[in-house]
C-alpha cells in the first residue's frame, strides 16, 4: 500500500504547527518591539545598544561557555502593594477617621498612632484597590500617602533584579544569552550590583581570590603576564618580581559587557516603584567588591 | 470438562455496545473545553506583548502602575514636551511668531476628540494653516512616530490639553487612542496638511 501522501500530509501539518507555534505567534506576539515604547516615568529612551566594546565581551561571554552556569533572566512569583504615609496633616485625627471610613479595609487607625514615626508603611502587602482606596481617603483628610509597588520573588529576594525581566530587556543582543543552568548567580543585573572592574578582573583571574571556595572555573588564559616597564600598569591585578598581570584585551571586553548588564529601568511591563535617589553614598562605595552599591555609583563605575 | 463451556462466547466479546462514546464523557469534554477557554480569557494576557506572569490582562497591569491615572502622565508628558516639543513651541507654548504656532489657547489643541492632535504629532504637519487667528506654514512640523511611543504621546498630548496654565482644558488623551491612530496612518509618509486634518473627523 502506497502511504506517501499521507506521510507527507502528517509532516506537512506537524512542521506547519510548530512552525506557527514557535516563529510566527512569538513574532506577532514581540517582534514589532521598538527601543522606548515601553519605559515609563522617564521620556528616556530604553534600552540603549551596549557599547561596542561590550558588544565583542558578549562574543568572549560566549566562546567561554559562560551561558551554561549563569543564567540571565529574573524571575518574579507576585507583586506587593503597600502604602507609606509620609505626612499626617494637620489634622491627624480627621486622616485616621477618613481611613477607616474608606474601602481600605482598615478598622483601627487612630491620631496618635497615625502620625509617629513618619514616614511608614501602613498598609503592607494589600490588594492595589485597597491600597488606592487608602490614598485617596488620606489625600482628601489632608494628609500624604504613596503607592509602593514592590516586585516578590526568590530571584528577587536574593538581590539578582528589583523586577522580572522582559523580552523588552534583550532588544539588541543577538543571540539573547538567557541561559538555563544556575550553577552561579544569575547576571541580568550583574552591572548594577557589581560595579567594579577590577573586582571582575581579579574574580576571573582566580574566583577563589574573591569569593571563598567559589566553584566557578579560572580564566587566567585572559589574562597576561608580562615583565613591568617603567610604571606598572594602573590595571594591573598583581605585579611581583618585576612581572605584572594584566587583563587582555579579550578581558576588558567581558568585563565591560558584565558592567553593561543591568535591566533595572522600570518598565510598563514590569511595575516596580523606584525609590528616591539615596543620599550621597559615596564612601561607602569605595570599599570594592562590596554587593550592595547604590545604581549612581556603578553608573559612574562604567 | 463441560464440551458446552467450549464454545461460550468471552465475556467481553459479546454484543458490542451500540454507543460507543457515552453521552456523560461528550458532556463533559464540553465542559472542560468551556473552563479551558474561560481560563485562558482570564489568565492568558490574550498574547499582549505587554503583560507577563505575575499579571493577568493589561487592566491589571496598568493597575500596578505605580503612579496610575492620568496624573502621572500629565507630569510624563511635561518632560516629553521639554524634550521635544520646547524647542518649536517654545517652554510657555506661545511659539514663535509666523514661525511655530501656539498650543497656549490654540482651538486645534483644545478640539474635544484628539483625533487631529494625534495625527499631527504622528505624522508631523506642513502647508498654511490658521491658528487663532494668525497664518502659519512657513515652517514644517517633523513626525514624531519613529521616536515617541504611544504612551508618551498620550502623555505630552495630555499634558498641551490639560495645562491650566497656557489657559487649555480638554479631555486628556489615552495611550489607546493613540495606538489606534497609529494603526490607521500606518502607511503614510507624508506630513499633514491643515485643510486634508479638517476633512478628517476628530473623533476617528
Ligand atoms: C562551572 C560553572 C561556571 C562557569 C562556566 C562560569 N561561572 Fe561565574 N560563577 C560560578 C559560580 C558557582 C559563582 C558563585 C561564586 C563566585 O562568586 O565566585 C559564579 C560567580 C560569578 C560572578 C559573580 C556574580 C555575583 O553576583 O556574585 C560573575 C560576575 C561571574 N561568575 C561571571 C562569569 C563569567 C564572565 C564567566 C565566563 C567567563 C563565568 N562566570 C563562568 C560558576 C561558573
Ligand atoms: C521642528 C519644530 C517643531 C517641533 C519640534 C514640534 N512642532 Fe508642532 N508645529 C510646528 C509647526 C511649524 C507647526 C505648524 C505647521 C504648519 O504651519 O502647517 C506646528 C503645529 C502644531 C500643532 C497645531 C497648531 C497649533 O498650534 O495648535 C500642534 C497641536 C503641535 N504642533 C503640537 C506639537 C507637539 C505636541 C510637539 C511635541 C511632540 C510639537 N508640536 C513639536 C513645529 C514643531
Amino acid at each position: 500500500m502506497n502511504y506517501g501522501a499521507l506521510v507527507f500530509l502528517g509532516a506537512f501539518v506537524a512542521v506547519s504547527l510548530s512552525w506557527f507555534g514557535m516563529v510566527l505567534s512569538p513574532q506577532v506576539q514581540l517582534g514589532r518591539q521598538t527601543q522606548g515604547t515601553n519605559s515609563v516615568n522617564t521620556a528616556e529612551l530604553y534600552p540603549v545598544q551596549r557599547p561596542g566594546l561590550a558588544r565583542e565581551g558578549l562574543e568572549v561571554y560566549r566562546a567561554n561557555g559562560c551561558v551554561y552556569c549563569h543564567s540571565q533572566q529574573v524571575r518574579q512569583s507576585g507583586t506587593a502593594v503597600n502604602v507609606i504615609l509620609t505626612d499626617a496633616g494637620t489634622n491627624a485625627a480627621a486622616a485616621a477617621d477618613a481611613l477607616m471610613k474608606s474601602r481600605a479595609g482598615v478598622t483601627d487607625a487612630n491620631a496618635v498612632g497615625l502620625s509617629a514615626g513618619l514616614p511608614k508603611a501602613i498598609l503592607t502587602d494589600v490588594d492595589v484597590d485597597r491600597a488606592r482606596a487608602a490614598v485617596e481617603a488620606l489625600t482628601s483628610a489632608g494628609a500624604k500617602a504613596e503607592i509602593e509597588i514592590v516586585p516578590v520573588g526568590t530571584d528577587i529576594a536574593w538581590n539578582w533584579g528589583i523586577r522580572r525581566s522582559v523580552a523588552h530587556d534583550y532588544l539588541y543582543d543577538s543571540p539573547v544569552l538567557l541561559g538555563s543552568l544556575r550553577v552561579g548567580p544569575d547576571l541580568a543585573n550583574v552591572g548594577a550590583r557589581l560595579p567594579d572592574a577590577n573586582w571582575h578582573y581579579r574574580h576571573l583571574y582566580a574566583p577563589r581570590s574573591v569569593v571563598e571556595g567559589s566553584a566557578m572555573p579560572a580564566y587566567p588564559y585572559l589574562f597576561e603576564r608580562r615583565p613591568i616597564q617603567g610604571q606598572p600598569s594602573p590595571d594591573a591585578i598583581e605585579s611581583k618580581d618585576g612581572f605584572e598581570i594584566v587583563p587582555t584585551s579579550e578581558a576588558r571586553a567581558l568585563v565591560a559587557y558584565l558592567l553593561s548588564l543591568r535591566a533595572d529601568v522600570p518598565l510598563f511591563e514590569s511595575p516596580v516603584s523606584v525609590e528616591p535617589p539615596p543620599q550621597e553614598t559615596a564612601d561607602t562605595n569605595s570599599a570594592a567588591g562590596t554587593n550592595v552599591v547604590s545604581p549612581q555609583a556603578s553608573a559612574s563605575a562604567q | 470438562m463441560d464440551p458446552s463451556l467450549l464454545n461460550a462466547p468471552e465475556a467481553d466479546e459479546m454484543e458490542p455496545k451500540k454507543d460507543v462514546v457515552p453521552v456523560w464523557l461528550i458532556v463533559l469534554m464540553v465542559m472542560l473545553l468551556y473552563w479551558g477557554a474561560v481560563y485562558f480569557d482570564r489568565q492568558g494576557g490574550w498574547f499582549s506583548p505587554q503583560v507577563y506572569a505575575p499579571y493577568r490582562n493589561l487592566e491589571e497591569v496598568r493597575a500596578y502602575q505605580p503612579g496610575g491615572g492620568a496624573g502621572d502622565l500629565f507630569e510624563l508628558g511635561r518632560s516629553v514636551y521639554g524634550q521635544t516639543c520646547v524647542a518649536c513651541h517654545q517652554a510657555n507654548g506661545l511659539g514663535v511668531a509666523g514661525q511655530f504656532p501656539p498650543l497656549a489657547d490654540s482651538e486645534w489643541v483644545n478640539e474635544p476628540e484628539p483625533g487631529r492632535l494625534i495625527r499631527i504629532v504622528l505624522a508631523g504637519l506642513q502647508g498654511p494653516m490658521t491658528v487663532k487667528g494668525q497664518q502659519y506654514g512657513a515652517a514644517t512640523m517633523t513626525p514624531f512616530a519613529p521616536i515617541l511611543s504611544d504612551q508618551q504621546i498620550a502623555a505630552v498630548l495630555t499634558y498641551v490639553r490639560q495645562n491650566a496654565d497656557w489657559g487649555n482644558k480638554a479631555p486628556a488623551v489615552t495611550p489607546e487612542q493613540v495606538a489606534a491612530v497609529r494603526e490607521k496612518i500606518a502607511n503614510r509618509s507624508q506630513p499633514f496638511t491643515a485643510p486634508e486634518l479638517l476633512s478628517i473627523s476628530p473623533a476617528e
